[in-house]
């Protein structure tokens, strides 16, 4: 494994920003669904508290477009600036979809700004088409970016080349990719000990690799993806969804203001409907391919230190009550079958030890001929077992953290339900609704609501989050599932693998955006005080 | 490294050319953008301390500019970075090592910048005005960090000062990019143009509001920054000519000659008439016709300056005295790029420009973003 020094540090790096972009993103998709309800309310009604409302959450679409857009770039050119060897996967694997992602990104805004131009100068049905269509380019942004990080956990196209290392790695697709350059890269990497910037940042490196990808729209036909895609998209709408349903009932709490309830009734069957098909439909497809994509991320999901049955697990996962959960038992039993060595894999592709000297000479890369025997001369076994233990001890904080988001989800839906109950007249589930009310609110509506919320607004975030945290430290110890690991993807540049970069990063970003959430917060509950100055001013002109 | 024939194949070319459009284009915006920020923080301040409402509105009304150009300008920056990690992989892989620190300088400026700007517009009305004159400088200084770190690129791709540490097998230090001698021409020009443009954009806006104190404001910055421009741009030019031959040649003497006398042509053409106007205004107090058309002058001045800062150092991608580094050294050959989807995702590019062009029609021309602020 290439040098390791700092991975950690710039993992929590990126975890950071990627976390705060979440937030972002969740309110960029699921705000303009709120808004549009309101809209479509405003015009049929005509009542002037949906307008206000919407403008309201206009506003703060407005700054936290703002701060997705910049955590977007951040974790963009983060991953280019800490994680450079990515690149080689965005020159190739990703360049389609990041590329069709400017298409979304550029109308996107423009529709934004178009829709909050035009806010209150043309018809609400005008308004809700343009808000429209930014929102469906916004939801083809989150496809596109997910579908990117969907190949990291599923690489799809590459067939069994995880598996001629890792034994119990499904296939990965038909093969789309030149076998023989990935594996020669793979192992130079190992021999060298240098991270694939170093490699890749060379003139003419790009000609001397040549062509690796043969199908640039590989990413978009994996089936991990679009599951992904479906969950992601929907869990950021729910999150998105809940932050204005948190925002309005506390409103309605402290205000006791009915007004408040009349909008939170026009959008919430919106994210009524999503809470119930997210885990119910999504999640479980979403489960069936982790158990079958992400075997070991599954294992470690499960905690299955040791395979054992679980009928209920083993029908969610498999369509099959007597499947076994296969545990890491298994995958090291599978591993010790592998008898051959990494130099008789390369040799299987026709990489000789002189092909390897050759392209690692015409790459510049200065190779101990030693170091690269004893890589060669490693079983492969040995490789499948060290990467297990080096994620054996996560297993716990992943399983954890599995049934822990599971819990947060159950929260949200029973939560859902119950909210569903009191606000409007739904047979039984509105009488058990109106009991509990009267326990947990003793009688106060409006109490009840905003607890009710909350409960919904934690359990959707604790979803989220965990939910994340599982589908990341899960992929590990590779960046890309079954073939690269974090260190070989990591900057070259010393500075930026100690830990005062990173705190001093992680402080600019948690400053910036603590800074951006409290203005959304003043956004949102502050009414404009029209200054004495302006006030002053346009009297004086009119 | 080439001295000899260049060889550019029509997807090269094609990388080439993309990659030069959106440059010109987010550099158009962001000429605009940053200028017109700084203004708006100024007279922001000056109108808490002075308490003058006649000059918040003059920089509300500005700042409308800003509200709608910056995040289009932005996502530029961003079809910049991916259009180089598309078509040029390998110069981003180099970038980042050896430009850590300007970049890092430029992320960070550009995550102050965005969110300062909404924040800014947003709590207008909201926050006392001492807090809100403040996020309004640090909204306007963070925007010159971002080409304080980018223009680094720009200068090593003009002239190799830390590229060449690198190539000679050396890492350099983290800070060699700013001891470039090429580097703080280039960012003094930059600076002093964005911010003279700005001036020259606002004047043309605000000719349309029929105020002589606000054409007079923007009339102030156009000209102070144009006449320091007529020191920084010969500066720049000078160093261009003692460290990068090739594109010197190409620029006074080669195919781009034509542009580059059209740029100096219309910069006299501003001064006049920047100067006419500046005169009207301070003695007679009137607006003449001519002053709505200085931002539109500038721009074009801007465009051309750009233009032939980069395109000169074609066949190469980065210059090395009388040659370079072709464009092919940093190419993506991992894959092939299908023609069909730059053309596509070009095509929609255009028609976000319509879309973004109509928004900035009705908010800056037909009013349709008023300075009351709402409840």
């Amino acid at each position: 494994m290439a040098e390791s020094l700092g991975v950690e540090y710039l993992l929590a790096l990126s975890a950071i920003g990627i976390y705060f972009h979440a937030i972002f993103v969740s309110i960029t998709l699921g705000f303009p669904l709120a808004i549009m309800a309101l809209l479509f309310a405003y015009s049929r009604t005509g009542a002037s508290e949906y307008m206000r409302a919407a403008r309201i959450l206009t506003y703060v679409l407005s700054v936290n477009f703002a701060l997705g857009a910049i955590t977007g770039t951040l974790v963009e050119f983060g991953l280019v600036q800490v994680w450079p060897g990515t690149i080689a996967a965005i020159a190739s694997f990703f360049l389609a979809p990041l590329a069709l992602e400017l298409i979304a990104f550029a109308n996107e805004i423009a529709f934004l700004i178009l829709f909050i131009v035009t806010l209150g100068r043309v018809r609400p049905m005008i308004s809700i088409l343009i808000l429209g269509v930014y929102w469906v380019f916004a939801v083809y942004s989150g496809l596109l970016i997910t579908t990117v990080n969907s190949w990291m956990n599923v690489p799809w196209g590459v067939a069994t080349i995880p598996g001629a290392l890792y034994p119990f790695l499904p296939e990965y697709g038909p093969l789309a990719v030149d076998a023989q350059k990935l594996v020669a890269l793979k192992i130079l990497l190992l021999a060298s000990g240098l991270p694939l910037q170093d490699i890749i940042q060379t003139p003419e490196a790009s000609n001397v690799v040549g062509i690796i990808l043969n199908d640039p729209y590989l990413a978009f036909y994996s089936p991990y993806a679009w599951v992904s895609v479906a969950h992601n998209i929907v869990a950021a709408l729910i999150v998105g969804l809940s932050i204005a349903l948190l925002g309005f009932s506390y409103r309605l709490y402290k205000s006791k203001d009915v007004k408040y309830a009349q909008i939170i009734r026009v959008f919430y069957p919106i994210l009524l409907i999503l809470i119930l098909i997210q885990p119910t439909i999504i999640g479980h497809y979403m489960g069936v391919n982790v158990a079958y994509y992400n075997p070991v991320k599954f294992a470690m999901m499960e905690g299955a230190y040791t395979t054992y049955h679980n009928p209920i697990i083993g029908f969610l996962a498999y369509g099959d009550p007597n499947h076994p959960i296969i545990g890491f038992d298994r995958f090291y039993a599978s591993c010790r079958e592998q008898t051959i060595t990494l130099g008789e894999l390369a040799n299987s592709l026709g990489l000789t030890r002189e092909n390897l000297l050759e392209i690692s000479n015409n790459l510049g890369i200065k190779l101990d001929t030693q170091r690269l025997d004893n890589v060669l001369s490693t079983k492969v076994s040995d490789v499948c077992i060290g990467d297990l233990k080096s994620v054996e001890s996560r297993i716990r904080a992943v399983n954890i953290a599995y049934y822990t988001k599971i819990f947060g989800g159950v929260i949200a839906f029973i939560s859902a339900i119950l909210l569903a109950g009191v606000m409007y007249r739904i047979p039984l589930v509105s009488s058990i609704s109106r009991r509990l009310v009267n326990i947990i609110g003793r009688g106060d509506y409006a109490k009840s609501i905003f607890i009710l919320t909350i409960l919904i607004a934690l359990g959707v975030a604790l979803a989220a989050v965990l939910g994340w945290y599982v589908r990341e430290v899960g992929r590990k110890p590779w960046t890309i599932y079954g073939l690269i690991y974090p260190s070989e993807v990591i900057t070259v540049v010393d500075y930026a693998r100690t830990l005062e970069f990173t705190i001093f990063a992680s402080a600019i970003i948690i400053a910036i955006n603590i800074a951006g959430i409290y203005a959304m917060y003043i956004v949102a509950s502050r009414h404009a005080v029209f200054t004495q100055l302006l006030e002053r001013s346009l009297s004086g002109r009119r | 490294m080439s001295g000899g024939e260049v060889v550019v194949t029509p997807a090269q070319l094609l990388g080439f050319t993309v990659l030069g459009l959106a440059v010109l284009i987010h550099i158009i915006f962001v000429s605009i953008t940053l200028g017109v920020g700084l203004i708006t923080a100024v007279y922001r301040w000056l109108a808490y301390k002075r308490s003058d409402g006649e000059l918040e509105l003059f920089a509300r009304k500005v700042f409308r500019l800003m509200i709608v150009s910056e995040l289009f300008s932005g996502v530029w920056g961003t079809i910049i970075t991916v259009v180089l990690v598309g078509f040029f992989p390998g110069l981003v892989a180099l970038a980042t090592n050896i430009l850590f620190t300007p970049i890092t300088i430029a992320i960070v400026s550009i995550m102050i910048r965005i969110p300062s700007i909404a924040i800014f517009w947003y709590t207008w009305g909201k926050i006392s005005e001492r807090a809100h004159s403040t996020i309004g400088f640090i909204m306007a200084l963070s925007g010159f960090g971002v080409p304080l770190g980018f223009r680094t690129l720009f200068s090593e791709l003009s002239y190799p000062h830390t590229i060449s540490v690198f190539l000679a097998g050396n890492t350099p230090p983290l800070w060699y990019a700013y001891t470039s001698p090429l580097y703080w021409s280039l960012y003094a020009h930059t600076v002093f143009a964005v911010i003279s443009t700005g001036g020259f954009v606002i004047a043309s806006i605000m000719v349309l509001e029929n105020n002589v104190r606000w054409v007079e404001i923007g009339l102030k910055y156009g000209i102070l920054f144009l006449l320091a421009q007529l020191i920084a741009g010969p500066l720049y030019y000078l160093t261009i000519y003692s460290r990068s031959m090739y594109i010197f040649n190409n620029i006074t003497f080669g195919p781009y000659a034509p542009l580059f006398t059209l740029k100096l042509i219309l910069v006299l053409l501003l001064l006049a008439l920047s100067l006419y106007s500046w005169f009207s205004v301070r003695r007679r107090k009137t607006i003449i016709g001519y002053t709505k058309y200085l931002g539109p002058i500038a721009l074009p001045i801007v465009f051309l300056g750009e233009f032939i800062n980069n395109a000169p150092r074609y066949p190469y991608i980065a210059v090395l005295g009388e040659n370079g580094v072709p464009i092919s050294a940093f190419f993506n050959f991992y894959m092939n790029i299908p023609a069909s989807l730059v053309y596509v995702i070009l095509g929609f590019l255009i028609f976000s420009i319509i879309v973004f062009t109509t928004a900035a029609y009705l908010a800056l021309i037909r009013g349709f973003i008023v300075e009351k602020i709402e409840s």
